[in-house]
């Protein structure tokens, strides 16, 4: 399989030289098509800020995130929005929906932007609507919308570019359960049949047993990694169970 | 930490912000006190020594029109930072403020941006008031010396009346954040949900805004003479409303239509701006509409003072056609008199014409009119071709005659072609000229031509006068001929009636030229305000839209791609009044024109280029503004 996002030695550090707090040490990891990764970990273990950097939002102290080929740490800023807007989607935890237009509107945005033919952009959105279970909701405005429909819009905007990667900075976190597993299903409806690749920061043990493996994070290091082999149920339960070990908090 | 000082590190934290606020009412202190300047200045003084009636009246008007500019103005800046404010007070709230400290705290804030607006609008108005009134002087074309003078009147009357204007918003502004709830508060900022409209609303307002303001712009096509005035006021009122109703329906209906076609939509940066347009256009409709129509006003009034200074212009031409006049009662040797008079003055051209004075009785119009005489067709002719002046009429018959008439600065009167009675026989009037071929007297008379057979028929009728024009090279020296032109009468009463002189400087139309330069001023005035207006309004939708803006940088939108969604929105909003003011202004010019029987086309284009040209510069300003709000 092809390895999309290669993480060297990865380190962040905050603050003066001298007095500086280490958010992130040596992080090495790699991430191949088609995966769907959850990174878990306490409060204060660097999950942003290792999502940040992976995103291109902020720069590494050391270390190399190699993006498709590229090492997108030692790109200039007018090169890293250009690899944002083709290889990059994200999903925040507050939706981030423009109110102004409609959720159809609001999928299209990306490519309307980047110049696509609105043909093809209207049959992209449908698909995408109807990955997400939208199709119904096209021409409502986000305020008509649930915070699961919104979030879902969200993905599928995300995802309309085809990213080589999708970021989801806790996803679920402002949904409830059945808003969550909804939006749940249908990221890992668009990994398995979408083919799209995925890594997620979450705190909470249900969302991350819907990924394929769970890299656990604490003190600025990867702790541990779980793969789910198949079962979803028992999958929750381990890492449940890892969680208690590690004395993060459970839930 | 105690309200003052709170309030004192929020007014310099918040400079910025306040910025606009201060440079808005600063801009309209500015105005007010540069225009009261004017009025207690010495060169008014001279000036009302001209004509202190029309100047007066004028000065009244204008200042009643600049006070309440500066009521709307200051109410709509004041306005649109309250509720920017309101979002931030409201935190307050959680910190334990009530809503009247809230309120005091605001007051206090909204107090120290008004007086720091107050210093800084006086003291740019001190030192721009002297050039100020040299520019206004010199359109008027008016030399009084300006001496750099300070007199405290203005500054207390501008203070005052900014004072009292601005502390009623404040109180305003006060009481409304007193009653509101948090939630209001917190809300304040935010955007209201976009609300479909019934479909039948819609259809209503796009056909009453599209009936009302054609039919306005029919009322003005129809504006002409006395007869239909009644035209020019429903004009008036249907654009007004007209523009109105076209905002709030014509146009976001058109918009939204657009955001409805997504083949169109999702081409180029429209998916973002012209669904930006959609939903705020039903927010600021009302904003666009006071802004065309102030365009409106301000073009129409600008048309209306420049088609007065050029009847005027017209009319001094008219009346300094010759320089003096001698009237005579037996034929005399015009060269005779050129001799005396080139002893001073050297003459251009000369011509002379014999009148046939009429007793008033004699004669039946329309109107009495003390001083009525006929001329024969031969004698304008030849006087004509010796002054150089058009003749256009052919030869008349037996039963025509032509009315030679005056230039008006103003006139409702229709062309009548009413036939005249003049003694016994009826004359059919087949045109009317006003050629100046009898010069200043034709001001004061009224002439008909008549053929030569019927001249000489009706000779018995009256008294024959001859009149002798001459105009000089120098009609500024004209006083130096004037004691021998006096003692032609003085010395033989026989032959000379008298000498009419004709001074180049008329002081009577000095209010024409004051009135023309206030409106200049107006214009400028009031276009600089319309451009302002649209910059508050994008200034603060900027801030609404920072949120936005990071968002769409987040999710991977090229900054040039923002930048030009952004200056596309923008130009739609500084063109687009823009577009409707010169499509309505092309009427009421037209109407004006009408009316005053100028054509006023160049008039209207011009306008319209200077302000393209001032919306231009103030749409790259904004733009740089708000791309430094929300991009950088």
């Amino acid at each position: 399989m092809k390895k999309i996002v290669e993480i060297k030695n990865l380190t962040k550090t905050y603050g003066r030289k001298g007095y500086e707090s280490v958010v992130l040490k040596d992080v090495t990891m790699d991430i191949y098509e088609h995966d769907f990764i959850a990174i878990m970990g306490p409060s204060g273990a660097g999950k942003s800020t290792l999502l940040n950097l992976l995103s291109t939002l902020d720069k590494p102290s050391r270390g190399q995130i190699i993006l498709d080929g590229e090492d997108v740490t030692r790109v200039g800023n007018r090169q890293l929005s250009v690899i944002r807007r083709d290889k990059i989607g994200f999903i925040f935890q507050e939706y981030n929906l423009l109110d102004n237009m409609t959720l159809q509107d609001n999928i299209a945005l990306p490519l309307s932007l980047n110049g696509k033919k609105s043909r093809e952009i209207l049959e992209k959105v449908d698909k995408m609507a109807d990955m997400f279970g939208l199709s119904a909701h096209l021409n409502k405005y986000p305020y008509q919308l649930s915070g699961g429909q919104k979030q879902r819009g969200a993905s599928a905007r995300a995802l309309i570019t085809e990213p080589r990667i999708l970021f989801a900075d806790e996803p679920t976190g402002a949904l409830d359960s059945r808003s969550s597993r909804d939006l749940l299903l249908s990221l890992k409806a668009a990994n398995e049949k979408g083919k799209a690749t995925i890594l997620m920061v979450t705190h909470d043990a249900y969302t991350a047993s819907y990924a394929k493996q769970v890299y656990f994070l604490s003190d600025g290091q990867i702790q541990c990694r779980l793969n789910n082999k198949e079962d979803r149920k028992l999958f929750y339960d381990e890492i449940l169970k890892l969680l208690a070990s590690m004395g993060g908090e459970r839930e | 930490m105690s309200l003052i000082r709170l309030t004192m590190s929020n007014f310099k934290r918040n400079l910025r912000n306040y910025m606009s606020l201060v440079l808005a009412l600063a801009f309209s202190v500015f105005i007010f006190f540069n225009f009261q300047c004017v009025l207690y200045s010495d060169s008014m003084e001279v000036l009302n020594n001209y004509n202190k009636d029309y100047i007066d009246l004028i000065v009244h008007a204008l200042s009643v029109v600049f006070g309440v500019f500066l009521f709307f103005f200051i109410w709509y800046a004041t306005n649109v930072f309250l509720n920017q404010r309101k979002k931030e007070i409201g935190i307050y709230i959680f910190m334990g403020l009530d809503n009247k400290r809230i309120g005091k705290m605001y007051a206090l804030e909204a107090l120290f941006s008004g007086l720091f607006s107050l210093a800084a609008g006086l003291a740019a108005g001190v030192v721009f008031s002297k050039l100020f009134q040299m520019v206004l002087l010199r359109i008027s074309e008016i030399s009084v010396d300006i001496k750099f003078s300070f007199s405290l009147k203005p500054v207390l009357i501008t203070a005052c009346v900014f004072m009292a204007i601005y502390g009623l918003m404040v109180v305003k502004g006060y009481v409304s954040l007193v009653r509101s709830s948090v939630l209001d508060m917190l809300s304040g900022a935010k955007q209201k949900e976009m609300k479909a409209e019934p479909a039948f609303l819609t259809a209503i307002k796009i056909m009453l805004g599209v009936s009302v303001l054609g039919a306005g712009y029919y009322c003005a096509v129809r504006t002409g003479d006395i007869d239909s005035l009644a035209y020019a006021l429903a004009a008036v009122i249907l654009v007004i409303a007209g523009t109105y109703f076209i905002y709030g329906g014509l146009i976001p209906w058109l918009i939204r239509k657009l955001t409805e076609n997504k083949q169109y939509l999702y081409q180029k940066q429209r998916n973002l701006w012209v669904n930006n347009l959609a939903f705020r256009l039903k927010r600021n409709y009302r904003t666009y509409a006071i802004v065309t129509v102030l365009m409106i006003c301000s073009v129409t009034v600008l048309g209306t003072s420049i088609a007065l200074k050029q009847r005027y212009e017209r009319s001094e031409h008219f009346r300094t056609t010759y320089t003096c006049q001698v009237v005579t009662k037996t034929e005399v040797d015009a060269d005779e008199i050129q001799k005396g008079i080139e002893k001073e003055n050297k003459v251009k051209y000369r011509s002379s014409i014999p009148l046939l004075s009429l007793d008033p009785d004699k004669l039946h119009s329309k109107y009495k009119s003390a001083n009525y005489a006929i001329t024969s067709e031969s004698a304008v002719k030849a006087a004509a071709e010796e002054a150089g002046l058009p003749y256009e009429s052919g030869s008349l018959r037996d039963n025509e005659c032509v009315h030679l008439t005056h230039i008006m600065l103003m006139s409702f009167v229709p062309e009548d072609n009413e036939p005249v009675t003049i003694g016994d026989q009826v004359f059919q009037q087949i045109a009317e000229s006003n050629v100046p071929y009898l010069g200043d007297l034709q001001n004061g008379m009224s002439v008909y031509v008549v053929n030569d057979t019927q001249y000489k028929k009706l000779q018995l009728l009256g008294e024959v006068l001859y009149l002798y024009n001459y105009k000089f090279e120098d009609p500024e020296n004209l006083d130096a001929s004037v004691p021998y032109l006096r003692s032609l009468a003085k010395e033989d009463p026989d032959r000379f009636v008298g000498v009419n002189l004709i001074r180049t400087e008329d002081k009577e139309g000095a209010w024409v030229r004051v009135m023309y330069s206030l409106c200049v001023f107006m214009f400028a005035t009031l276009i600089l305000a319309c451009g302002s207006i649209i910059f508050i309004k994008l200034n603060n939708e900027a801030v609404e839209d920072m949120e936005r803006y990071r968002v769409l940088q987040k999710i991977g939108i090229q900054r040039s791609t923002l930048y030009k969604s952004m200056k596309n929105e923008i130009r739609f909003t500084y063109y687009c009044p823009f577009v409707l003011m010169v499509l309505t202004s092309y009427f009421s010019i037209h109407a004006v024109g009408t009316v005053m029987k100028e054509d006023l086309l160049r008039i209207n284009v011009f306008s319209a280029a200077a302000i393209l040209l001032l919306f231009s510069i103030i749409y790259l300003i904004s733009v740089r503004a708000f791309r430094k709000k929300v991009l950088d």
